[in-house]
């Protein structure tokens, strides 16, 4: 990858005038092209562990028994979590036309927590309103691949220890591989071409998130662009900013040799006065070209909605020509998954229905944003749904304790939308003696997808990172287990297939 | 190197007095150095403190938290309120889920006067509080629809840990979650009183249960034959006592005899960690940027693994469970003075830290009923805190903050630098005087700098360069510090720097 150049640094006073409309007010122009292949890629979480069985469920017994074991394991009345066929607010059926639904092992239609059409009661109800029809408008239109059973081998219960698993595709705690994240080595690896204090990934939270971490490269953290600006003091001495901040940066440069925290510290400082430069110009510049739009994230709730749409603002900057935006790798949060009681079936006010219908509206409605954008925009962004665990398939008196494989979801308009994987087995009699399923590879009917080999076809297939380099037992993104035959991972493993007609995961 | 009757010297006073509570006073420094007091002689004062009694009170999260941020400002003991955070971290329960201004406030009572008490007493008190029994959904847990939450974070995160410092799973991962639900069914909340409650009716017994088999922790498993903790296959029961209300200090009583591989009792391992990683520093990559561990990941043979056994051994915490002795004797270790030679061996300021040591230190009074910092952004210090990602008693999830690396990142900083910029030019009532903080008849650029940075303890770390930086700003010749506006401008400023630079936020 040639290393992007920020255009030389002309201080914080002046940036403005830089980034002022004349650069902005063009329509589209695709700037240089990393070698990516001017790809972005999205790391959406949902936090505490979504419940995947109540997200895809079985909607028939098909060949096998899926349904009658959901309908054992989550009950109908109060407190119920079950998700009916049909009656009110019904499971919203994969098998639309020219899709298959099904399950590929057992043949048993599959549908769609109802909360995922993005219906906000009051808010959004209708088409038109942003985000309507939410996920499912999204996978009928074939933008998304349900990949099913994700988990790695064995499980954990524990939200940290499952978390990390998945921050660091490292099940087996390699040590070389236990600080650093999946997405944070990839940006890290020296061909990306990223220095120190390039900001190749943006994380809209409060801290970089652990997929993220690594030590070669910043990424940065913040909970909107227009956070990125020095606070200066009253406009009688405006002309001491310029004396402040170059005394803040020089103090923060300092550290490069430094051992320990003062490195970490003066390079998240650095990465960050760089991104005063870039980010808040980008936010208005979105703002003032796209101000309807942008109402639109505000109907979606508090969190995800709004995140999403500060990863648009820095993806159109960056198509406007910006070349000082290097993110293509964002993070954003949907939080609340962790549904030990209260959880809610079918019932619109209920906690699960308000998050997943938070998420479906979210990501219906950045998609469409990106699309009106133009340059196949909706093409080159794909978002990575995942979460660090399922939960108990037999539920409690009104939610569900931790639980082990549940389904991630790829969406967007480079993905070959179908069903990846199998559903696990749910049958009481096949359940680990805590009662969640169980993670199988090899030959097994029921085998689960390991979350390497999600990881691996996005890195190989979509951010076109090499497949050798993505194994290297030295230095790759991924672990080369020297585990027992079912872990031992090989380029093969980075091709996930539509179950139906073995089409890849993504859209030459 | 050194021990508890190293006499100390000025700059170890300070630190002992910065890491142990809120900024040093050099009232207390001048009075430890005038009768020559050791390290053991200082920590004993330090730890002698009589526990307060502050509630924080308020009619909502915002109140609530800026309560306890104004007590934090005044508190007799430093060391009270930071072991009464290291604890609220550890037993982390957030007003997010609890949603009850009176509960959360109790809690941080309790642990207020547990905070150096027994710590088998204090989670035995975490155990039956009813903000952590709603938040930890104790309250739904009951004999016929068990809720392992509680269980499973009682023994990740308040005792065991998954894994033992050598990588050793601690408990059956299925299992005893699982267990501990059974003997924590049936406690609740009196609705009235909320005081907690047993109901026997909910309790889950081993004549209606056969099925779910002995009542015991710490067994076999597939993945452990030989059983968890140094108890053996058959583990250890917990209805010794009979089945009903006393389980579950049956249960916290076995934690607690819980051994590691060693032999050595596993919750005073990780305490000591954990107290160390608090007081002293986390992860240590040395000056060759090689990672050496620290004590977040202490590995054996390491200067940290020998601290943690030391501390344990010399206050007797694995068998007398005292958390006062304990933290007592990390005070005198040489390992909490290690970050005053070694710049590796530092850890960054919590953002509470980082917030209340600046208003002390600086004398900005917080304003009005939202407790404003009063400079140009007058903000509640609740915003401030909330941007810096740390919102006292509504931490993130169950596992408390992420300490360290997690502090510093780009939206921290920003905060951090907000935060700062709104105590340097805090001008009105309340605000920042400098021409007080600093000898007004300074005129050498370099004297002013050196100054500031000693006022705000952190003039050993700049580094040349650093300082040159900050001289820069004040330019070249001779500041005259009795011209207000050089003050209200310049003088200002530099303390915003300072306040804002890499230095301020370590320690």
């Amino acid at each position: 990858m040639d290393r992007r150049r920020f255009l030389s640094r002309t201080g914080w006073l002046t940036a403005g005038a830089l980034l002022g409309p004349g650069l902005f007010s063009r329509p589209l122009v695709r700037g240089a092209l990393a070698a990516q292949g001017d790809r972005y890629l999205v790391s959406l979480v949902l936090d505490g562990g979504n419940d995947g069985l109540n997200t895809i469920v079985p909607m028939d017994d098909g060949d096998g028994s899926l349904r009658s074991d959901y309908e054992a394991a989550r009950l109908g009345g109060t407190g119920g979590l079950r998700l009916a066929v049909d009656g009110p607010n019904p499971l919203l059926p994969l098998s639309v036309a020219g899709l298959a639904g099904r399950d590929p092992n057992t043949g048993a239609e599959l549908g769609m927590h109802p909360g995922l059409a993005g219906i906000v009661p009051g808010v959004i109800e209708a088409s038109g309103d942003p985000g309507f029809g939410g996920l499912h408008a999204l996978w009928a239109a074939g933008k998304v691949a349900v990949v099913q059973g994700c988990g790695f081998p064995d499980y954990n219960l524990s939200h940290d220890e499952a978390r990390r698993v998945f921050h660091t595709a490292n099940p087996r705690g390699v040590s070389a591989l236990a600080t650093s994240g999946w997405l944070g080595r990839t940006l890290a690896r020296p061909a990306a071409g990223f220095g120190a204090t390039d900001v190749p990934g943006l994380n809209f939270r409060d801290a970089v998130a652990g997929e993220f971490r690594q030590h070669a490269t910043a990424v940065a953290a913040a909970r909107r662009l227009s956070d990125f600006t020095m606070p200066k003091d009253v406009s009688a001495y405006s002309s001491d900013n310029a004396a402040k901040l170059a005394a803040i940066e020089a103090l923060y440069a300092a550290q490069s040799s430094r051992p320990g925290p003062w490195r970490e510290l003066g390079d998240a400082g650095t990465a960050t006065f760089r991104c005063m430069d870039v980010f808040p110009a980008a936010s208005k510049l979105y703002l003032a070209d796209r101000a309807a739009w942008s109402a639109g994230y505000d109907k979606m709730g508090l969190g995800t909605g709004r995140d999403l749409r500060e990863v648009a603002k820095a993806i159109y900057a960056r198509e406007s020509g910006d070349e000082r935006v290097q993110a293509f790798a964002f993070r954003v949060d949907n939080g609340g998954y962790d549904t030990h009681s209260d959880q809610g079936g079918a019932d619109p006010a209920g906690q699960h229905w308000a998050l997943h219908a938070e998420l479906g509206a979210s990501l219906k409605h950045f998609f469409d944003d990106l699309a009106d954008m133009g340059s196949a925009l909706d093409r080159r962004v794909t978002v990575l749904v995942w979460s660090e665990f399922s939960r108990r398939v037999r539920q409690n008196d009104s939610g569900t304790d931790h639980g082990s494989q549940g389904p991630m979801f790829v969406v967007g308009g480079g993905v070959n939308g179908g069903v990846v994987g199998n559903h696990p087995n749910i049958a009481s009699s096949d359940l680990a003696s805590d009662g969640n399923t169980r993670y199988r590879q090899g030959t097994h009917d029921f085998r689960s997808t390991d979350v390497r080999d999600v990881y691996g076809t996005l890195l190989v297939q979509w951010l076109g990172v090499p497949a050798a380099a993505v194994i290297d037992p030295a230095t790759g993104m991924l672990r080369l287990d020297d585990g027992p035959p079912d872990e031992r991972w090989t380029v093969a493993n980075f091709d996930l297939r539509r179950a139906v007609d073995g089409a890849p995961l993504f859209a030459a | 190197m050194g021990g508890e009757t190293t006499i100390l010297d000025r700059r170890s006073a300070r630190h002992l007095l910065r890491r142990s509570g809120f900024g040093a006073s050099e009232r207390v420094v001048d009075r430890w150095l005038r009768f020559g007091l050791t390290r053991g002689q200082a920590a004993d004062e330090l730890v002698s403190f009589t526990p307060a009694g502050f509630k924080p009170g308020g009619r909502s999260l915002g109140e609530l938290h800026n309560a306890w941020v104004k007590y934090l400002l005044k508190a007799r003991s430093g060391l009270n309120e930071k072991l009464v955070l290291f604890w609220h971290d550890h037993f982390a329960t957030s007003f997010g889920k609890v949603g009850d201004e009176i509960l959360v406030g109790r809690q941080n009572q309790v642990l207020r006067k547990a905070c150096r008490g027994n710590m088998i007493d204090l989670v035995k008190a975490v155990n039956r509080d009813p903000a952590m029994m709603i938040f930890l959904d104790t309250v739904k847990n009951s004999k016929t629809e068990p809720n392992e939450n509680y269980g499973r974070e009682m023994l990740e995160l308040f005792t065991l840990g998954t894994v033992d410092l050598d990588g050793r799973r601690n408990y059956s991962d299925q299992k005893d979650p699982a267990a501990i639900a059974r003997a924590f069914s049936g406690w609740g909340i009196d609705r009235t009183s909320g005081a907690p409650v047993f109901r026997d009716s909910r309790h889950d017994t081993q004549a209606a249960y056969p099925e779910r088999g002995p009542k015991i922790l710490f067994g076999a498993d597939d993945a452990s034959p030989q059983g968890y903790g140094g108890f053996g296959p058959g583990g250890a029961s917990f209805a010794d006592a009979g089945e009903g209300a006393q389980e579950i200090d049956r249960v916290t009583e076995i934690v607690f005899a819980h051994r590691d591989g060693d032999g050595v009792p596993t919750v005073a391992r990780r305490t000591a960690k954990r107290l160390f990683e608090f007081f002293a520093y986390g992860a240590y990559r040395d000056a060759q940027g090689v990672d050496r561990g620290g004590f977040a990941s202490p590995e054996p043979g390491s200067e940290e693994r020998l601290a943690i056994d030391e501390v344990i051994s010399r206050s007797g915490f694995a068998t007398r469970w005292e958390v006062g002795a304990l933290v007592r004797e990390i005070l005198v270790h040489d390992a909490f003075y290690a970050g005053l030679d070694d710049p590796a061996r530092k850890s960054v300021k919590w953002p509470i830290d980082f917030a209340v040591t600046t208003l002390k230190t600086l004398g900005v009074k917080l304003m009005g009923r939202d407790s404003r910092v009063p400079g140009l952004g007058d903000r509640s210090v609740y915003t401030h805190l909330s941007n810096m990602g740390q919102v006292v008693l509504n931490p993130p999830s169950v596992f408390g903050w992420d300490w360290e690396g997690a502090w510093v990142g780009s939206q921290s900083l920003l905060a951090r630098f907000g935060f700062a910029r709104d105590v340097y030019t805090a001008r009105s009532t309340g605000g920042m005087r400098p021409e007080k903080l600093v000898d007004s008849t300074l005129t050498d650029p370099g004297a002013i700098v050196d100054a500031v940075a000693e006022l705000l303890g952190v003039r050993e770390d700049l580094s040349a360069g650093e300082r040159a930086a900050l001289v820069g700003y004040l330019g070249a010749g001779p500041v005259n510090l009795l011209d207000p506006v050089t003050v209200d401008k310049k003088l200002r400023g530099l303390i915003g720097l300072v306040l804002q630079s890499p230095a301020y936020q370590l320690h």
